[in-house]
């Protein structure tokens, strides 16, 4: 008999202890530190909006509250992240259904440049958007009073339409891919079935195609919203220059000197809980009757037939693509490698000098690149890791009150950047733990706030791994390391490169938590970017841009090749 | 000794008890099957045996040491035991021989030993030309195979298999009832095996263990369990039945509810007087249109029900006959093709009275 086993009698604690499972204190202690990871900014930022000198006070929330500025910082939010919603469930969902229902042309590539546009930091855009359409030497603008003859300017994207209009451009992509999945999973004979019971072409549309996409679009309305209401580079390269603050800018005000940290933390507190208010109800619409009735086993689909409007249609399609990705690329390019970027691109202003000058010469822009890449690095090495620990503790139920950790590790997806920026100094700018000041603060912010996205790549890899590839190891003598590291691991390994390439990206264009917290020798590119724009270094800052873009397209497309499907949508590649 | 003894085991989910108060006693070599309807808690019980589960209540052990108990838990990778798992949970990044020889890395073996092992079990399930394939390069009854294989290679005392054969294909299923049964023969280890299909038990197993709502109902031969099932559920879960009711007289006269008389079979613990249920298996029927074969078959001590043909469903090797009696009611029975009884036709169904069981309500 190979097992030892004890005799009954002894005391509980002590067989506890001899049949003890030796990975025990491996997830215990990454669930101890993915709580503390987000119980402390959280915690910091409730105590410091309540407290005082006297003791617990509401008097924050009464200054936050009864101050126009703050007020109409509110409103102004509230107004952008609506029409930007707006905007981008109508764009995203058309867009969605052309390419997925449709034999609507170069579908393909349409879908990549749709990638580009979500893989295009918003901060970015809006800088295209300043040389594109500013009201004096916008090249749009200058364009137009060449060919009429005017004054004036066409656009001025200073201004709360510009500021919808550009944010509204990167965030259309995320109700695409949500339309897209759902249109891809509606089978035809779902339709046919309405079809043969006497329903003509619009009645389907209306009782059985739209009902079973709704959820799916008022889900991508709130998506949108929430990406908006969170965003800090566009409002504050588009909005500040017209007056307009929102949520986020009023915050990083508040941070400008002299601070006030503890209005800062009163004014994060609404905007958490709309956030949260959000997510919740995404999830209802989402999930109640959501895509199980829809994910019959694929079916026919057939191809709505646009006939004489199929290329007007994509003409259209092509200028949404031009204004997110075309058109912005196009401006950064020139002025990366011109000597100055207003004037006619033509040979005697072509130049390389700007890269030169910004990836060797201008130390504050050097510095950045490297602090950007090693946080990069940094962060999605220690973030696939708790990550991967993390969802095998959900996913195989290792821990008791497992499922509550997938609640904390989701967590910051209802944090704004700008928050938890303010909860992390809060806790770091003070003993026992200093952190403020150096890149390590930043560490944090990161791998708080791409925790989400790394923990959920790694929940789903997980998903597709049966447990009983496990337990067949353990109960051929395999313990529970030795089973991971047999088994689980060369399994995951694709799904985990691809999670660490996903919290790389996140990392390197952050910009909301970032630009409260970095000091000056712990810049990073988003910040250095933003910096440049009050100096008007528009080749260095184009430089800067096109790096990051590159980067990221080409990890994107490496971590595409590896796990054979489409990133961006989710979708799986027919094989 | 690999005997396994369950004793009062207990595993509770939330506030759904999965398996109730379960008693059962393997003992060395012996084929036992759980058998069950999906829910009844059968998985659990063979996962809280390959100790991936910890028993709320009760205990497990094999011989006279305790492997489970709520303060003792052997962990399953010193349990001495193989599993093979309903997904077969071969490892798609592994080849043929790496899937089976994985177990032996666990054991001290020579390299010569080691290969000889995988090479013989390889061998045995007919897999030794395909050792350097991926399971992906596997049809699924291959693949099945290798489960089988890797469990075997490393000579367990205790096999444990949750539902091997579900998703194979009907025709593969049956030869590998055959094949489960010949290797058990051959190497006679404790099996449990777990199946909710009945004729997957009836093929495989010494004895088969029924389970229903977490709790045992009946174990026993597969003979005992078809023939004197003791309750309602275990006749109508292991092949057909006929269950009718009516009130017993404390003898052996069944009063029915329509008037009918009839004599039936008592077993055991069910009930003997007062309102009962009786099985009658479809083709322990006998049915003739001839009222002189009837009268004949009455005097022999057949209790005999006067119909007619409702509906006839031809099968090629049988005829399965629904019976609308004069009485009430309507009886299922499966006839042989060499006499056809035509939708319509007045027949008499004759029924020993051995063959009408009195079975517990549940």
């Amino acid at each position: 008999m190979a097992a030892k086993v004890g005799t009954i009698g002894q005391t509980p604690a002590g067989l506890r202890l001899k049949h003890w499972d030796p990975s025990l204190p491996v997830w215990i202690g990454a669930s101890a530190l993915l709580v503390m990871l987000m119980a402390l900014p959280l915690g910091a930022i409730f105590t410091t909006s309540l407290k005082d000198e006297a003791g617990v006070t509401l008097s924050k929330y009464a200054e936050v509250f009864t101050n126009r500025a703050f007020l109409s910082a509110i409103w102004n939010t509230l107004i952008v992240s609506f029409c930007v919603g707006l905007i981008a469930v109508m764009t995203g969902g058309l867009l969605g259904w052309l390419v997925t229902r449709t034999d609507l042309p170069w579908k393909n590539s349409v879908r990549a440049l749709v990638m580009a546009s979500f893989v295009t930091p918003p901060f970015l855009g809006a800088f295209a958007w300043t040389l594109l359409a500013g009201p004096n030497a916008g090249a749009l603008n200058k364009l137009y009073r060449t060919l009429t003859g005017h004054e004036d300017a066409l656009f001025n994207i200073f201004s709360m339409p510009g500021l919808i209009f550009v944010m509204a451009l990167y965030s259309f992509p995320f109700v695409f891919s949500m339309i897209a999945n759902v249109c891809e999973l509606i089978a035809s004979d779902l339709e046919d079935a309405a079809v043969i019971l006497g329903a003509n072409k619009w009645t389907t549309a209306r009782t059985i195609t739209l009902p079973l996409a709704l959820p799916a679009l008022l889900g991508g309305f709130i998506v949108a919203f929430l990406h908006s209401l969170s965003l800090f580079g566009a409002p504050a390269i588009l909005g500040l220059p017209a007056g307009l603050h929102t949520i986020t800018t009023q915050i990083w005000t508040l941070f400008q000197y002299p601070p006030r940290l503890d209005l800062a933390a009163a004014f994060s507190v609404p905007l958490l809980l709309a956030t949260m208010l959000l997510i919740a109800l995404q999830k209802k619409f989402l999930g109640r009757r959501g895509f199980s009735t829809i994910s019959g086993k694929g079916g026919e689909k057939r191809l709505v037939r646009l006939g004489w409007a199929r290329i007007p249609i994509f003409v259209v399609v092509l200028l949404v693509l031009s204004c997110s990705v075309f058109l912005p690329y196009w401006i950064l390019l020139k002025a990366a490698f011109s000597k100055a970027w207003a004037m006619p691109f033509e040979w005697d202003n072509f130049t390389v000098q700007n890269f030169y000058y910004t990836l060797f010469q201008y130390s504050d822009t050097q510095r950045a690149v490297i602090n950007t890449f090693e946080l990069g690095i940094l962060t999605a090495t220690a973030g696939t890791l708790l990550a991967t620990l993390i969802a095998y503790v959900t996913n195989r139920h290792v821990l008791r009150g497992a499922r509550f950790l997938s609640f904390f590790a989701l967590a910051p997806l209802v944090i704004p950047g700008v928050v938890l920026a303010v909860g992390l100094f809060i806790v770091y700018s003070q003993p026992p733990l200093i952190l403020y000041g150096s890149v390590w603060i930043l560490f944090v912010a990161f791998l708080t706030k791409e925790m989400p996205i790394g923990y959920s790549q790694a929940e789903s890899t997980f998903k597709s791994i049966h447990p009983e590839l496990e337990d067949a190891s353990r109960i051929l003598g395999a313990n529970r390391l030795t089973a991971l590291q047999h088994i689980t691991a060369p399994l995951a390994r694709s799904g985990l490169i691809a999670a660490w390439c996903f919290i790389f990206i996140g990392v390197i264009r952050e910009l909301s938590a970032a630009i409260l917290l970095f000091t000056p020798n712990s810049k990073v590119i988003s910040v250095v970017i933003f910096d440049l724009k009050e100096e008007g270094q528009v080749g260095a800052i184009s430089v800067l841009g096109i790096l990051l873009l590159v980067v990221s397209f080409v990890i994107i497309l490496s971590v595409q090749r590896l796990s054979g499907r489409e990133v961006v949508s989710g979708r799986e590649q027919p094989s | 000794m690999a005997t396994v003894s369950l004793i009062e085991l207990t595993k509770t989910f939330g506030d759904a008890p999965a398996v109730q108060d379960l008693d059962l006693e393997i003992s060395d070599g012996e084929f036992v099957s759980l058998l069950g309807p999906s829910g009844c808690g059968k998985t659990t019980t063979l996962r809280l045996i390959a100790g991936f589960l910890q028993p709320d209540r009760g205990e497990i052990k094999i011989g006279r040491e305790i492997i489970s108990s709520p303060s003792i838990m052997v962990p399953p990778e010193r349990r001495s035991m193989s599993m093979i798992f309903q997904s077969y949970a071969v490892w798609p990044h592994m080849t043929v021989s790496q899937n089976v020889a994985y177990g032996l890395r666990f054991k001290k073996l020579s390299r010569s030993d080691y290969d000889a092992r995988v090479m013989k079990f390889l061998r045995l399930v007919r897999l030794d030309a395909f050792k350097d394939r991926y399971p992906a390069e596997l049809s699924g009854g291959q693949q099945q195979r290798v489960a089988l294989a890797r469990a075997l290679v490393v000579e367990p005392q205790i096999l444990l298999m949750d539902e091997p054969l579900s998703n194979l294909d009907a025709n593969l299923r049956e030869e590998m009832r055959f094949e489960i049964r010949r290797l058990h023969e051959e190497f006679k280890i404790t099996t449990i095996y777990v199946t909710h299909d009945q004729a997957e038990a009836m093929a495989t197993s010494d004895r088969i263990a029924l389970l229903n709502h977490g709790r045992m109902v009946q174990a026993g031969s597969p003979t005992e369990i078809f023939e004197h099932p003791k309750t309602r559920f275990v006749a109508e879960f292991v092949g057909k039945a006929n269950i009718l009711t009516g009130h017993l007289d404390g003898g052996n006269k069944l009063a029915l509810a329509d008037g009918l008389t009839i004599h039936v079979a008592r077993a055991g613990e069910a009930a003997s007087h007062g309102e009962v249920s009786v099985c009658l298996r479809p083709h322990n029927i006998l049915l003739t249109a001839d009222e002189a074969r009837a009268r004949e078959l009455e005097r022999a001590g057949y209790n005999i029900f006067p119909g007619v043909v409702s509906q006839l469903i031809y099968f090629g090797d049988v005829i399965d006959y629904s019976i609308a009696l004069s009485s009430r009611g309507t009886l299922r029975v499966i006839g042989a093709p060499a006499e056809r009884y035509p939708s319509g036709r007045q027949v008499y169904a004759a029924a020993h009275p051995e063959h009408c069981v009195v079975v517990k309500d549940g």
